[in-house]
C-alpha cells in the first residue's frame, strides 16, 4: 500500500511573485519525502530553505509543477484539509492581544473546531498533551511576548504538535534553544517520526545535530536540491561546502 | 376597529421622553456597540492595538463622503435620503480602510501607521472644509454641527434603519469569530490553521466599514470610542478569545457612550456640550497610558 502521507514534488519550481513578476529560487525539483523519516534541510542563508517549507504548506504559491501528498495534488485540498495534513513552525514572532502560550498551542487545534472555535474535552486533552511533551506546562499561562526566545520556540513547536498532522515542517526551530533543549528537540522529532510515522522536515544550521539525529539530508545549493542519506553526507561536495571545512 | 376620530394628545413630558430621550438613548447604545466592535476588528486586522476608526481617519472618510453626497444631492437635485447618506458613509469608510491596508503593507511600525491615519484624517477634513465653504449657508450649520458628532440628531424614523442594520452586521460578525482568533497569529499561521486569510480579512473590513459608516452617517464622527473600548476590554478581561471581547465591547461601548452623554448633558444646566468632548477625555488618556505602558512596538 502506498503511504498516503508521503510528500512528493514533481518538476516543481519554487519562488515568489514580486509585482507580478515570478522570481524563481529553486528550479525543477523532483523529490520524495517518505513518512517515518526525519529529514534535515541544509543550505546557506538565502538559498531557499524557507521558500521550500512555505511552498509545501501553501503559504507561497507554487510557480510551476506539482506537489502531492500521497496521491492527492495539494491544489485539490481545501485550506482546512491542508491544515490537517501539514503544520509549520516559522521563524516569525507573534504575540500581544493577551495571547498566552496556551492560546498559541490551542490554535493548533483550530482546523478541528467548529466555526465558533469551541474546544471540546478531546481538543483540550490534545493541547495539554502537546504542552506537556514540549515541557512548557509551567509557562502555559504566561503572555507570549513575555516568554524568552527559547520558550517561545517551544510554544510554537507545541502548536504544530497539537495540529496532529502527518507532515511537520520546521524552519530553524533550534535557533534560540539552549544546548540541552536543542538535543531534546531533535530527540522529540526523531521519536515522533519513528513512533507516529510522521514525515518531518527541519531546516537548521546546527549541522552536527542534523548529522546525529536525521535519516536524510536535503542539501540546497545554487538553486538545486539533492536528497542524500546522512551516511553519505561527508562524501557530498555541496554539503561539505556548506559546512565550510569546520565539521570534525 | 377604531372608528371615528381619535385624538392623541401628548403631554410635553411624554413627547420629550418618546421623541427625544428614547431615540437618543438607543442611539448612544448602538453607536457605542458599533464603534467599539469596529475598532476591535481594525485592531486585529492591523494587529495594532492603536488602530481605531477615528484615529485611522476612517470616520473622517465617512464624513467626507457624506458631505460630498449631500452637496451633490443639492447641486444636481436628486433625493438624498437617510439610506443614501448611510451608503455614502459606508463607501467612504471602506475606501479609507482599504487605503490604510495598502499603506500598512509598506510600513512595519504601528506608530507610523497611526500617523498616516491622522494625516489621512486631516486630508479628509481639509477637503470637507472646502466643500463646506461652497455649500449654501442654510446647510452649513447642519454640516458643522453634524461634524462635531452628536447623539441627538437621530429621529425614531432613523432608528428604523440604524438599529436593524447595526444588529444584522453584528450578527454576521459572529460567523467570523474563528478567523478573528486566527488573525491574531498573523497571516501565515492563520492560513496554516485552515483560514482563508484574504477572504476573511476582506469580509471583516466590510463589516467594520459598515459599522463605522452607519454610525457616522447618523451621529457624525464620534471620537476615541472605537480605539479606547477594545483596549479597555483587553485590560479588564485578560483573554485572547475574541468572542469574549466582542461581547464586552458591546457592553463597555454602550456604557461609556451613555455615561458620556449623561455627563455632557448635565455638566452645565440647560447646556448640552458635544459628546465628543467627553469621549476624548476618556479615550485619549487611555491611549496615552497604553503607549507608555506597552513597549512592544
Amino acid at each position: 500500500m502506498k503511504n498516503t502521507n508521503n510528500i512528493s514534488l514533481k518538476n516543481a519550481t519554487l519562488g515568489y511573485k514580486k509585482s507580478g513578476k515570478e522570481i524563481s529560487v529553486l528550479n525543477h525539483l523532483n523529490l520524495d519525502f517518505t513518512s517515518s523519516e526525519l529529514i534535515g534541510i541544509v543550505g546557506l542563508n538565502g538559498t531557499g530553505k524557507s521558500t521550500l517549507l512555505k511552498t509545501l504548506c501553501g503559504l507561497l504559491p507554487l510557480l510551476h509543477g506539482e506537489i502531492y501528498i500521497g496521491a492527492v495534488d495539494i491544489e485539490d485540498l481545501s485550506l482546512n484539509e491542508l491544515a490537517k495534513k501539514i503544520s509549520i513552525v516559522l521563524t516569525e514572532k507573534i504575540g500581544g492581544f493577551n495571547l498566552t502560550a496556551y492560546d498559541v498551542v490551542a490554535a493548533g487545534q483550530m482546523p478541528y473546531t467548529n466555526s465558533f472555535n469551541k474546544l471540546n474535552a478531546e481538543n483540550i486533552s490534545i493541547i495539554q498533551n502537546a504542552i506537556a511533551v514540549c515541557g512548557i506546562a509551567e509557562h502555559q499561562h504566561k503572555l507570549v511576548n513575555e516568554l524568552s526566545d527559547g520558550l517561545f520556540q517551544k510554544t510554537v513547536i507545541a502548536k504544530a504538535l497539537a495540529q496532529q498532522t502527518p507532515i511537520m515542517l520546521l524552519d530553524e526551530p533550534s535557533a534560540f534553544l539552549d544546548y540541552a533543549s536543542k538535543h531534546d528537540l531533535f530527540l522529540l522529532l526523531q521519536k515522533l517520526a519513528a513512533q507516529q510515522s510522521k514525515c518531518i522536515l527541519v531546516s537548521s544550521h546546527d549541522l552536527d545535530l542534523l548529522l546525529k539525529y536525521c535519516q536524510k539530508l536535503l542539501v540546497i545549493a545554487k538553486g538545486e536540491a539533492q536528497l542524500i542519506s546522512v551516511s553519505e553526507a561527508k562524501q557530498n561536495a555541496a554539503f561539505m561546502k556548506i559546512a565550510g571545512g569546520f565539521l570534525g | 376597529m377604531y372608528g371615528g376620530s381619535q385624538s392623541i394628545t401628548f403631554s410635553s413630558e411624554d413627547f420629550i421622553f418618546s421623541q427625544i430621550r428614547c431615540p437618543k438613548t438607543i442611539t448612544a447604545i448602538i453607536a457605542g456597540c458599533t464603534l467599539s466592535v469596529s475598532g476591535l476588528i481594525l485592531q486585529i486586522i492591523f494587529r495594532n492595538p492603536l488602530a481605531g476608526p477615528y484615529v485611522l481617519g476612517i470616520s473622517s472618510g465617512a464624513s467626507l463622503m457624506v458631505a460630498v453626497g449631500i452637496l451633490a444631492g443639492q447641486t444636481f437635485g436628486f433625493l438624498s435620503g437617510k439610506s443614501f447618506v448611510v451608503l455614502c458613509a459606508v463607501g467612504g469608510s471602506f475606501f479609507i480602510t482599504l487605503l490604510i491596508l495598502i499603506i500598512s503593507k509598506k510600513v512595519s511600525s504601528n506608530v507610523v501607521l497611526l500617523l498616516i491615519g491622522i494625516m489621512l484624517s486631516q486630508i479628509c477634513g481639509a477637503l470637507q472644509m472646502a466643500l463646506e465653504y461652497f455649500s449654501d449657508p442654510n446647510n452649513l450649520k447642519t454640516f458643522v454641527i453634524w461634524g462635531m458628532g452628536s447623539l441627538a440628531n437621530t429621529t425614531n424614523n432613523d432608528l428604523l434603519i440604524y438599529v436593524p442594520v447595526a444588529i444584522l452586521s453584528l450578527l454576521v460578525l459572529l460567523f467570523f469569530i474563528k478567523p478573528l482568533n486566527a488573525l491574531l497569529l498573523g497571516q501565515n499561521y492563520a492560513q496554516n490553521a485552515g483560514i482563508n486569510f484574504s477572504r476573511s480579512r476582506f469580509y471583516l473590513i466590510l463589516i467594520s466599514s459598515l459599522l463605522t459608516g452607519l454610525t457616522t452617517a447618523f451621529c457624525g464622527p464620534i471620537a476615541f470610542v472605537g480605539i479606547a473600548v477594545p483596549i479597555l476590554s483587553r485590560m479588564i478581561f485578560s483573554s485572547a478569545k475574541q468572542q469574549v471581547h466582542i461581547f464586552s465591547c458591546l457592553l463597555l461601548g454602550s456604557i461609556i457612550l451613555l455615561i458620556s452623554d449623561a455627563v455632557t448633558n448635565s455638566l452645565i444646566p440647560n447646556v448640552a456640550l458635544p459628546v465628543n468632548m467627553m469621549t476624548t477625555f476618556i479615550g485619549a488618556p487611555l491611549v496615552m497610558y497604553l503607549m507608555f505602558r506597552n513597549k512592544h512596538w
